[in-house]
């Protein structure tokens, strides 16, 4: 099933009012950064713990 | 330096990255509202909502359609999961706390009842029939519970400053409800069941805390973390999708459909972050404690409200924002008790 015109309005209607310019793609370069800092300080645990 | 200060020391760095692990949790916990909110207007669960009320009615289809939702959210935090046990090379201890059911492994899947079949599901009822911010905040009142039922199961002593910060989060979560319940009351309009996700989320989480503790005391939290989650997957995937689909719901037909790339991209980045939220979440347990993990866990709703106003642009209401607000306080005298009494909370 691909995404009707309705569904993507109302998917894009969610970043319309963001204050940050490209909401749509960064909130998912923001968890990608988090999640890698994540792992990163996980690995240094594991190895002084 | 003698052993008495090593040890000190070492205390003092393991207490310090617990509570960076549950900030950590709360920063995921708080950025997973935005796919959380957003899948629901994808297809095919925004068709599969719409199918289902026509026959069933609006809130069987949210609840329906939440319980979709909520498995494939299941599916992707453990995929979430293999890359972190993979990163940190835990694979070899995945398996065997996996065989070691009876000593440890039955505490993660009954942590996984709680927290999934409960917990998840009604915080994604809260979201579908009230909001993303109301969902966010509701299930803070969860260490309310945490702390009773450990104070009842453990014998954990409860001290005047724990329970002057509990008295806060209630207010928190008399001002959460309190001020929707009387917007929903004056305009006729009362969403009942979204209450109810509300206080599902609460009970759940907090009962979840309780158990993973006990769990927590004879394995390792990324393992025992990822069994949860196996645990989880199983609830739904096995037990519960299929007797929704034996009552009559289109549960398969719609699974097949959700594999489209925008919706699959979501459900991927809520994996990522619930996956990591929670794994963040029980590696704080062992280090500063269940009480005190969930209490910095519980900065997730600040931090949902703050995500939720960045990208979404929504402003909170204010009763929302104050019950937040007091949450967070309650949760920093909690968590800001004198460290020394960590060890003697625990009476068994």
């Amino acid at each position: 099933m691909t995404q009707t015109a309705a569904a993507m309005e109302a998917y894009n209607a969610y970043w319309a009012n963001s204050i940050i310019p490209a909401a749509d793609v960064l909130w998912m370069v923001f968890i990608l950064i988090l999640a890698i800092v994540a792992l990163w300080q996980a690995r240094t645990f594991v190895s002084k713990f | 330096m003698d052993l008495k200060a090593l040890k000190k020391q070492e205390s003092k760095r393991k207490i310090s990255k617990g509570y960076m692990w549950a900030f950590f949790c709360a920063l995921f916990w708080g950025i997973w509202y935005l796919p959380g909110t957003v899948v629901w207007v994808l297809n095919p669960f925004d068709k599969m909502n719409s199918a289902i009320a026509e026959t069933s009615g609006d809130g069987i289809a949210l609840v329906v359609t939440a319980v979709l939702i909520t498995a494939f959210n299941a599916l992707t935090v453990m995929l979430a999961l293999m890359v972190w046990n993979g990163v940190l090379g835990k694979y070899k201890e995945l398996g065997r706390t996996l065989r070691e059911f009876h000593t440890c492994s039955k505490w993660f899947f009954l942590a996984s009842i709680c927290g999934g079949p409960m917990a998840i599901l009604g915080s994604f009822i809260a979201m579908g029939f009230i909001g993303g911010s109301f969902a966010a905040v509701a299930g803070l009142l969860y260490p309310v519970i945490g702390s009773i039922l450990a104070y009842y199961w453990y014998g954990e002593r409860i001290s005047k400053r724990a329970a002057i910060g509990i008295a806060v989060i209630v207010l928190g979560g008399v001002s959460i409800y309190g001020g929707g319940l009387l917007n929903e009351l004056s305009s006729g309009n009362v969403p009942w069941i979204g209450y109810l996700g509300g206080l599902m989320a609460a009970i759940g989480w907090g009962t979840e805390g309780a158990i993973a503790g006990k769990g927590l005391d004879i394995s390792e939290p990324d393992a025992g973390l990822t069994l949860r989650f196996l645990g989880e997957n199983i609830i739904w995937w096995i037990i519960i999708v299929p007797i929704l689909a034996l009552v009559g719901f289109p549960m398969y037909s719609f699974a097949v459909q959700a594999f489209e790339p925008l919706t699959l991209l979501i459900l991927i980045f809520a994996g990522i972050t619930f996956g990591f939220c929670y794994v963040t979440w029980y590696k704080s347990f062992p280090l500063i404690g269940v009480g005190r993990g969930q209490g910095i866990g519980n900065l997730y709703g600040f931090c949902a409200v703050i995500f939720i106003f960045l990208f979404f642009g929504d402003v909170p209401d204010w009763t929302i924002i104050l019950g937040g607000l007091l949450c967070i306080a309650g949760s920093f005298i909690m968590f800001t008790e004198d460290t020394s009494a960590l060890e003697t909370l625990r009476g068994d």
